[in-house]
């Protein structure tokens, strides 16, 4: 065949076989009464991608069936993608964004999150100038959302982590209420759990996390017992005497309803621990909790954390926002997407819906639960915020604890392979 | 702003630009070097034809394989975090490797599932190629029945699944050996040792990879198992690897499918003869099937020892996250992790060239190896 010919003959093919593909994606749309539709695809030349983590199939209903129709209202040119995460991979789906500067337009973040994407975010104080709404959100959230004095996001849930027991369990153990201190916290996990020889029937004490070795309750201990993750000059504090005591705590407590790591222990979770009966006392938010009309509620009593002699009890609040990449295209569009998710009504029905807490002063607590909650907030509230170089952070506490807490290595060792890692994390960030 | 769909079309014809483009380039290069070299009219254009049908995939060799392997060897030389630009450190990271206690500790398990995962699947399946030979009813069902966990195996569905079976507290394969362990008691025994073993070896192997004897003493401290101790799996670190071995060796199909070809392929004579001189099933086993099928045997290996020295889903999925105490960090977990989780790329790929080269050497060393135990019936 002569040359010229296959050459073209070779142009012609891949021309095909490229737009084949091509044609076979757009088929559905092309029906045959295509003509008598108006048509959409024109219309929705510009797509608003939201990544969002851990909805909740009512969450989706709602994003999907109201909030993302009443913004096509405004903008009938413009397609919502939500694209769903969890958070468990959170940390390397974002790392690729950020990376290839093609991502969503809006990202779902933790509390922990400003220090590690803070300046990869847009900075939104001149886009919420003229947003009233904004005077109507606390203080505390929106610090948890600021990065070098401009607002990076839009807080959207506060949520706090407490202790939740059943107080039948408690009774039957010999324990007076939710447990304050140290010695009482042991004690109370010793005494309502319960072992059917070499497995564990419940629990006297589980978390959310990693079962007793959750990195965020570590911090937590460490603050009760009056010390802080940081030292003046910005270097890490896992060599003071705060650190190791919150730790030993941990092992004690862990020893108390483990008495050694032979136990089988609790399966995985069918719904809520505290419903089931796997435990006497669960550290958790709404994820954790049964329903808000379940009930067990009846028999549950909840309080902060437990603190050594010279500590103070503590709970977590934890502040999860939205925030707009620098990579966006469309900023302004993503900020209006955040105005409305932000506005009254919209916040007050997202945290209905999850039983969190709306971020805004004008939102309105009727259940009795969530009103405790918030009075526990109130009194012993802490942000789980500054958390310097947090992905790696996090990565490095949940590496070394279980090293300790199953008997793999010492205290000292533990505390002294955090204090190494994590300076080097903060050098290797540009924080030390 | 720009559609979407235009977006996609501009896309799609760049590609099909660029791939006609260096197509014809590829094709003239070669007809070119055809020419060169003397040869006829004929053979510049079956070379120019053959060359230019060929460069789609040639290039996209070049783009996805050689191209990222080049960047990766760059990029183990440098520190790499992304967004920021890869900045020259020589051969830093591969001193760091050798002094990194975690890639110690990756690299040591990731060799104890070679030692221990590999011949357990060989294991299997050879027993079950070896149960399909025989001329059974249904046998066909059979194969394939102990074919699918090949399929399903690195699903993470299946995974997690697993994961479910093996729960320590109430997973069913628990369940039917605390059963067992509670109607036979040379059952109960038998478990009862086979935990105590099982946990003091690992711990030895956990304390020797550390260098730090904490978890065997604690593990001699805890006493010989009670009568109700059941294996506690993906739970603890002394039990964590062997649930991979478990699971290993349950999806060792494509092994039992290469023994079953080899075992076909034994002149059913020899056994034959070898039956009348008197030879009993295990010298037959052992002198005829063996050293027959030892190339399907050779096979099996290679490919079991490098797919194993690449385990991560199992890792990542059925253990969560490297397993209980990094008893399950392997070599390829641990490079994700310090690639993606870290944002440590420069590191990852020192870690992968590192991981290439073992594999390499092993491989090398088994070929050398062969020739001592591998017959070729075409030789």
């Amino acid at each position: 065949m002569p040359r010229r010919a296959l050459s073209l003959l070779l142009v012609i093919g891949l021309f095909i076989a490229a737009c084949g593909g091509s044609a076979t994606s757009v088929a559905p749309d092309e029906s045959s009464d295509a003509a008598d539709q108006p048509d959409t695809s024109g219309e929705q030349s510009t797509t608003l991608r939201i990544a969002l983590v851990d909805y909740t199939d009512d969450h989706k209903v709602w994003l999907e069936e109201e909030i993302i129709p009443t913004f096509q209202e405004t903008y009938p040119d413009v397609a919502v993608e939500p694209i769903y995460l969890n958070w468990g991979t959170l940390n390397e789906t974002y790392a690729g964004y950020f990376a290839t500067g093609d991502g969503p337009d809006i990202l779902n973040l933790g509390s922990e999150f400003i220090s590690e994407y803070g300046d990869r975010l847009l900075p939104l104080n001149e886009y919420f100038a003229d947003w009233t709404d904004l005077e109507q959100y606390h203080e505390a959230p929106l610090e948890a959302t600021t990065w070098e004095g401009e607002l990076r996001g839009l807080p959207w849930l506060v949520m706090p982590r407490v202790y939740m027991c059943r107080s039948d369990f408690l009774e039957e153990g010999g324990v007076s209420g939710v447990p304050q201190t140290f010695e009482e916290a042991v004690a109370q996990a010793e005494n309502t759990t319960v072992l059917d020889g070499s497995t564990l029937s419940r629990a006297g004490v589980w978390t959310i996390g990693t079962d007793l070795q959750d990195w965020q309750e570590y911090i937590q201990f460490i603050w009760a017992s009056g010390g802080e993750l940081y030292k003046e000059d910005g270097s890490p504090n896992f060599d003071s005497p705060e650190a190791k005591t919150a730790l030993e705590f941990m092992y004690n407590r862990r020893r108390a309803v483990l008495p050694n790591e032979t136990i089988a222990a609790l399966g995985e979770a069918q719904g809520s621990r505290l419903a089931t009966d796997e435990v006497a006392c669960l550290w958790g938010n709404a994820w954790g909790a049964p329903p808000l009309d379940d009930p067990s509620w009846d028999s549950i009593v909840m309080g902060p954390s437990a603190h050594p002699e010279g500590g103070e009890p503590i709970v977590q609040v934890f502040t999860d926002w939205l925030g707009i990449p620098q990579y966006t295209q469309q900023p302004d569009l993503a900020v209006d997407f955040l105005k409305l998710l932000g506005n009254q009504e919209n916040q007050a029905r997202y945290n209905e819906i999850f039983g969190s807490f709306s971020p805004r002063k004008d939102a309105e607590i009727e259940n009795p639960i969530m009103e405790q909650q918030a009075t526990l907030m109130a009194e012993h509230g802490r942000a789980f915020a500054d958390i310097r170089a947090a992905a790696r952070f996090s990565e490095i506490l949940q590496a070394e604890l279980p090293l300790y807490f199953q008997d793999a290595q010492d205290i000292d060792l533990t505390l002294q392979n955090i204090q190494d890692q994590y300076t080097q994390a903060l050098q290797d960030a540009g924080k030390l | 702003m720009e559609s979407p769909t235009t977006h996609t079309l501009i896309w799609v014809v760049a590609t099909v630009i660029f791939i006609a483009v260096s197509s014809l380039a590829i094709g003239h290069l070669a007809r070119w070097v055809a020419r060169l070299s003397g040869k006829t009219l004929a053979f510049q254009e079956r070379t120019f034809a053959g060359y230019a049908f060929a460069a789609p995939w040639l290039t996209g060799f070049a783009l996805f394989v050689i191209g990222p392997a080049f960047f990766s060897i760059y990029w183990s030389f440098t520190k790499y975090g992304l967004p920021n630009p890869p900045e020259w450190v020589g051969p830093a990271n591969y001193q760091r490797l050798l002094t990194d206690s975690a890639f110690r500790v990756s690299l040591l398990n990731s060799l104890y599932m070679t030692v221990f995962g590999v011949p357990a699947q060989l294991v299997v399946g050879l027993g079950l190629a070896m149960l399909l030979n025989q001329a059974i009813r249904g046998v066909r069902v059979f194969r394939m029945v102990f074919y699918l966990p090949v399929i399903l195996a690195g699903n993470a569905a299946m995974l997690l699944t697993w994961r479910l079976m093996l729960s320590p507290n109430n997973g069913v394969i628990n369940s039917i050996l605390g059963f067992l362990s509670n109607a036979f008691l040379p059952f109960q025994w038998v478990m009862q040792l086979g935990i105590y073993v099982t946990e003091i070896s690992n711990a030895a192997f956990a304390g020797l990879q550390r260098g730090n004897m904490t978890i065997l003493e604690n593990t001699i401290a805890n006493g010989f198992p009670a009568a109700d101790r059941l294996p506690l799996w993906y739970q603890s670190p002394l039990w964590s690897k062997p649930s991979l071995v478990l699971v290993g060796a349950w999806s060792a199909g494509m092994m039992m499918v290469v023994f079953l070809a080899a075992l076909k392929n034994v002149p059913q004579t020899m056994y034959e003869a070898a039956e009348v001189d008197g030879a009993s099933p295990l010298q037959r086993f052992r002198h005829i099937t063996l050293p027959l099928i030892a190339h399907a045997t050779f096979y099996n290996l290679i490919i079991g020892i490098i797919a194993t020295l690449q385990i991560f889903e199992q890792a990542y999925i059925l253990t969560r996250d490297g397993g209980p105490a990094q008893s399950t960090y392997f070599v390829a977990y641990y490079l994700w992790r310090a690639t993606f989780r870290f944002n440590e790329v420069g590191y990852g790929a020192a870690m992968s060239w590192v991981l290439l080269l073992i594999i390499l050497i092993i491989t090398l060393v088994q070929f050398r190896l062969a020739n001592r135990w591998v017959y070729y019936e075409t030789k």
